[in-house]
């Protein structure tokens, strides 16, 4: 994560001791993120320290093995869930975002009758109790006969439609919020140079969105993939997911089985990010 | 803002699969659960919709107001902390130099990729009477007292461990603990690349970083505050886990009183009614939140 | 495996025609009904269970004797299982829900009748659990497993043997230090044993008794624990707790200090079984399953593995005297004679119990 000692001299040298606005580099601010991360990362620590916790339960040290990992591995169900619920967070991530930007233009640029109605009607599954949506959509499914049985990945169709309405909300709120700082003129000047509607969102504001588009699909990617009450009343016997599986197993007793799935995930969500970084940094200093 | 009819092909295009999407996947599903609020349990899983106010005047008792109130000072506590920590957190990742941006990012959102319920378990882990917390804690209390005791002073005495779990302060931490993401994405979002050209002729005026803070910044990420809060207080007024893990004997929230009405009293018209109350005041506030913000547009331009 | 051939003894037959015979006719209809699907069920049994409750080969072992793939599922509590087989069955062939849940399907017409004659099994089971009183003539379900709900305590933090639910509900003695389950139904049945009533009434006075007591025992109590009682013992968080006997056998097996104890008043007696719900795709699997179960061998493995009272005579019988002979897992019978099951009272004193139990929370 540092960088290398020469660098960040050449780096000193280059620029002054920091300016008012390099916020990253006050100690306040350093002592705020410091303290916000320990908050965020105790727990996980002491759950990563578990999952190799030689008892059957997460309370009391009782020497170190690895056997949980074998365990969790060779658990197919435990795998299965785990498959399950990344399909289903990756495409309802990447329908709840289209849909909730569609949903922050459409407000951002268009007045129209009853918009404030329209407002509150697309806020609503943010509203809604967990739980009483996932017996609403538990009613409505059955209801419709919607089908269950289909071949993999249709089978998670019901999930992820659920998934989807009440992650887009989420996304819908947060670009909206960042489209507010968006400058019109921008707009109205590629309009007046010719560019069509397509063109100018494609751009012009979606260059814009960026960030909140990021953050929305963070958010909705983080929902999907968490989501227990909602998917466990949309779920079968061949669509659990990996929220559902866990929630069954901790109830009693957390495992360190279940600490060590987890930690393979986290392991595995920072190579990623890691490996994503690394390329996108090489990319750049090509360009460059 | 444009009037829709000035372009009605981009405003269909755009508003068509939201509208549609939303009618047939979540208001159908929602209206049966609606209607069931006006019903009355016929049997044991049976409900006749009989258009009766009778779920609606329960919830009336002060019985159940008592527990919305808690709930609500709950989620406001949590929606506060959260606004605390996640303005630096947020103002931080945006200043930070662009390749360590998404390392941020990723590191502030990593956390919660974790189940909830683990996560959850975790945190117990960390507070509890004899969790890493208190081990802690007492290891710099015996050292202090060790050095008070060198130099001859009266010790600190035993360590008493603070009762750190099973309390209101612990719901609170631990809604904040689950939250903090709904607070710093749309933060985050609203405040990236904003324009610093503010900010300097701020304290170029002389104006110090306190000032500018709150007459230049604040107001800059105000729509991200805005949504933050909304989408941070709502789901935390939902929550049940949380209370029923780390509360103690008067920690509940009316979402535990709803999810008892949908599993274990098996009553949903009566769930029905009380998530409906619950949807109602929050809508409510959003609709005033829509007002105010409008008169203020409208005064913008 | 063995004990599947020995079943075709004409002895047997004979008596599984007479049993056939007085569980009723809706049970022979339902046989028939079965027959002609003999052939046409995939080789696939979707079990909808509660997590670390069936041996460690047990699935294995029963693919290899019948070719069925067993794929389990995990449920949590009761109220969920019940919850989510409301509005129809999304597929599951064999579930277990807990006595007072499967009295209350029965109501409700979400499990279907029991073919005996497809489980000659039955045969092993302990006279005592060959009928019950919420399932009479056991057409629905088959027992599993059975157990108590006492008191897990720390001995060096407690004074003797916390046996009486007084130290739970109606004492300063370790304030602090306790912890009850945060079970509507639990948290009344055990106060009503306290106070000297049945567990199964239904006399408002007596809910109002029952919480009256505890709302004034709540600043002694640490918290309502969620079904995680256990952790909180071993932890050291509190030193009595309302507990299931198996969860506290479990924090035994790694902390001598623990103990656990059915109060004299009494506790509850609960009985998981195996059911069928209704619109299971394959009842013959779910059959053959259950009597596979009920077997000995089977049997033995499963209670050995899990640490529950078995119902089934013919697998204690084969097991260790360590799981045979132990009083925590078979409490004396004087334990039994003083306990009680709960009935399913009816949706009004559901309401009772939550209601009560919101206002014990708010108070």
């Amino acid at each position: 994560m540092r960088a290398p000692p020469q660098h960040r001299l050449r780096r000193l040298r280059r620029r002054p001791p920091p300016g008012p606005l390099d916020y990253g580099r006050h100690l306040w601010m350093r002592l705020t993120m410091l303290a916000t991360f320990v908050f965020l990362y105790a727990p996980i620590i002491t759950l990563v320290a578990f999952s190799f916790n030689d008892s059957r339960r997460n309370v009391v040290w009782r020497g170190f093995t690895v056997k949980y990992y074998l365990k969790a591995w060779h658990n197919d169900g435990l795998i299965e869930a785990f498959t399950n619920s990344l399909t289903i967070a990756v495409i309802s991530t990447a329908v709840s975002t289209v849909i909730g930007a569609m949903v922050a233009l459409q407000l951002w640029r268009f007045r129209f009758p009853f918009k404030g109605a329209y407002e509150g009607g697309m806020a609503l599954p943010i509203v809604i109790p967990e739980i009483c949506m996932g017996v609403a959509m538990l009613a409505f499914f059955s209801r419709t006969y919607w089908p269950t049985d289909l071949i993999w990945p249709f089978n998670l169709s019901a999930i992820i439609i659920a998934h989807i309405s009440f992650s887009f909300p989420f996304v819908a709120v947060v670009v909206r919020a960042r489209l507010a700082s968006f400058n019109r003129e921008f707009e109205e000047a590629a309009k007046d140079l010719g560019a069509s509607e397509w063109r100018v969102l494609r751009d012009v504001l979606l260059p814009h969105m960026a960030p909140g588009l990021v953050a929305g699909a963070l958010l909705a990617f983080t929902l999907s993939l968490d989501d227990f009450v909602i998917t466990f009343f949309t779920s079968g016997p061949d669509t659990v997911t990996f929220p559902v599986k866990i929630y069954s197993m901790v109830r009693f007793s957390v495992t360190p089985e279940v600490n060590a799935a987890s930690a393979v995930l986290i392991a595995i969500t920072l190579a990623l990010t890691a490996t994503a970084m690394f390329l996108q940094n090489r990319a750049g200093q090509k360009m460059r | 803002m444009d009037n829709w009819r000035k372009n009605p092909r981009v405003f269909w295009i755009l508003s068509a699969p939201p509208a549609l999407w939303l009618l047939g996947f979540f208001l159908l599903p929602l209206a049966l659960i609606w209607a069931y609020s006006f019903g009355h349990k016929e049997g044991i899983i049976g409900i006749a919709i009989s258009w009766t106010p009778d779920n609606y005047l329960r919830a009336l008792d002060p019985l159940y107001l008592q527990i919305f109130l808690k709930s609500f000072w709950f989620a406001g506590m949590t929606t506060a902390v959260c606004l605390i920590v996640a303005l630096p957190v947020s103002l931080a990742i945006t200043f930070a130099p662009a390749r360590w941006k998404a390392l941020l990012l990723v590191l502030v959102i990593l956390p919660f990729w974790t189940n909830l319920l683990i996560r959850t378990y975790a945190l117990i882990a960390v507070l509890r009477t004899r969790g890493f917390l208190n081990a802690g804690l007492e290891s710099v209390w015996d050292s202090v007292d060790g050095v008070a005791r060198a130099v001859g002073l009266d010790g600190l005495g035993a360590f008493t461990p603070p009762q750190l779990l099973y309390n209101n302060f612990a719901v609170v931490f631990g809604l904040v603990y689950v939250h903090l993401p709904f607070m710093v994405l749309p933060l985050y979002a609203a405040l990236d690349r904003m324009d610093r050209s503010h900010l300097e002729a701020s304290l170029d005026l002389g104006a110090g970083q306190f000032r500018t803070f709150f007459s230049i910044t604040v107001p800059l990420a105000m729509p991200g505050i805005l949504s933050g809060v909304v989408i941070t207080f709502i789901p935390a007024l939902g929550s049940f886990l949380t209370p029923d893990l780390l509360g103690g004997t008067e920690s509940q929230m009316i979402a535990n009183v709803i999810e008892r009405q949908f599993k274990s009293a098996n009553d949903w018209p009566f769930g029905s009614a009380l998530s409906f109350i619950l949807m109602y005041i929050t809508f409510f506030a959003l609709a005033l939140r829509a007002f105010f913000s409008r008169g203020r547009s409208a005064m913008d331009t | 495996m063995n004990s599947m051939k020995k079943t075709q003894s004409p002895a047997n037959r004979g008596r599984r025609a007479f049993l056939a015979a007085l569980s009723g006719a809706g049970v022979a209809a339902a046989g028939l009904r079965f027959s002609p699907a003999l052939a046409a069920e995939e080789k696939k049994l979707n079990f909808y269970n509660w997590d670390t409750y069936i041996g460690e080969t047990t699935l294995d072992d029963f693919k290899a004797a019948s070719g069925i793939e067993v794929k389990m599922d995990l449920f949590a509590d009761n109220d969920e299982l019940f919850a989510k087989l409301r509005e129809g069955n999304p597929g599951y062939d064999l579930i277990v829900p807990t006595n007072d849940y499967v009295e209350r399907m029965i109501k409700t017409g979400m499990l279907q009748p029991l073919d005996h004659a497809l489980i000659p099994n039955r045969r092993n089971l302990d006279p005592n659990f060959r009928d019950a009183q919420f399932d009479p003539g056991r057409k629905y379900s088959m027992p599993y497993m059975w157990g108590t709900i006492g008191i897990g305590y720390r001995k060096s933090k407690v004074r003797g043997t916390p046996d009486s639910w007084k130290w739970l509900y109606d004492s300063d003695r370790y304030a602090g230090r306790i912890a009850l389950l945060g079970d509507s139904s639990t948290i009344f049945q055990m106060a009503f044993k306290y106070l000297g009533h049945s567990l199964n009434t239904a006399n408002p006075a007596h809910f109002a008794e029952a919480e009256r007591m505890v709302i004034k025992q709540k600043p002694h109590i640490k918290a309502f624990a969620d079904d995680n009682g256990q952790d909180l013992l071993a932890a050291g968080d509190v030193d009595l707790t309302m507990e299931w006997n198996g969860d506290i056998l479990q924090v035994m097996e790694e902390d001598d200090d623990i103990a656990y104890t059915v109060p004299r008043e009494g506790g509850l007696l609960w009985q998981d079984c195996l059911c069928i719900p209704t619109g299971a795709p394959r009842p013959l699997n779910a059959h053959r399953f259950i009597d596979y179960i009920l077997d000995a061998e089977a049997g033995k493995l499963i209670a050995e593995f899990i640490y529950y009272a078995t119902p089934n005579k013919a697998a204690r019988d084969l097991a260790s005297a360590e799981y045979s002979r132990n009083s925590n897992i078979f409490p004396p019978d004087s334990v039994v004679a003083n306990s009680e099951t709960a009935l399913y009272l009816g949706e009004d004193v559901q309401r009772m119990y939550d209601e009560g139990w919101t206002r014990i929370n708010a108070a």
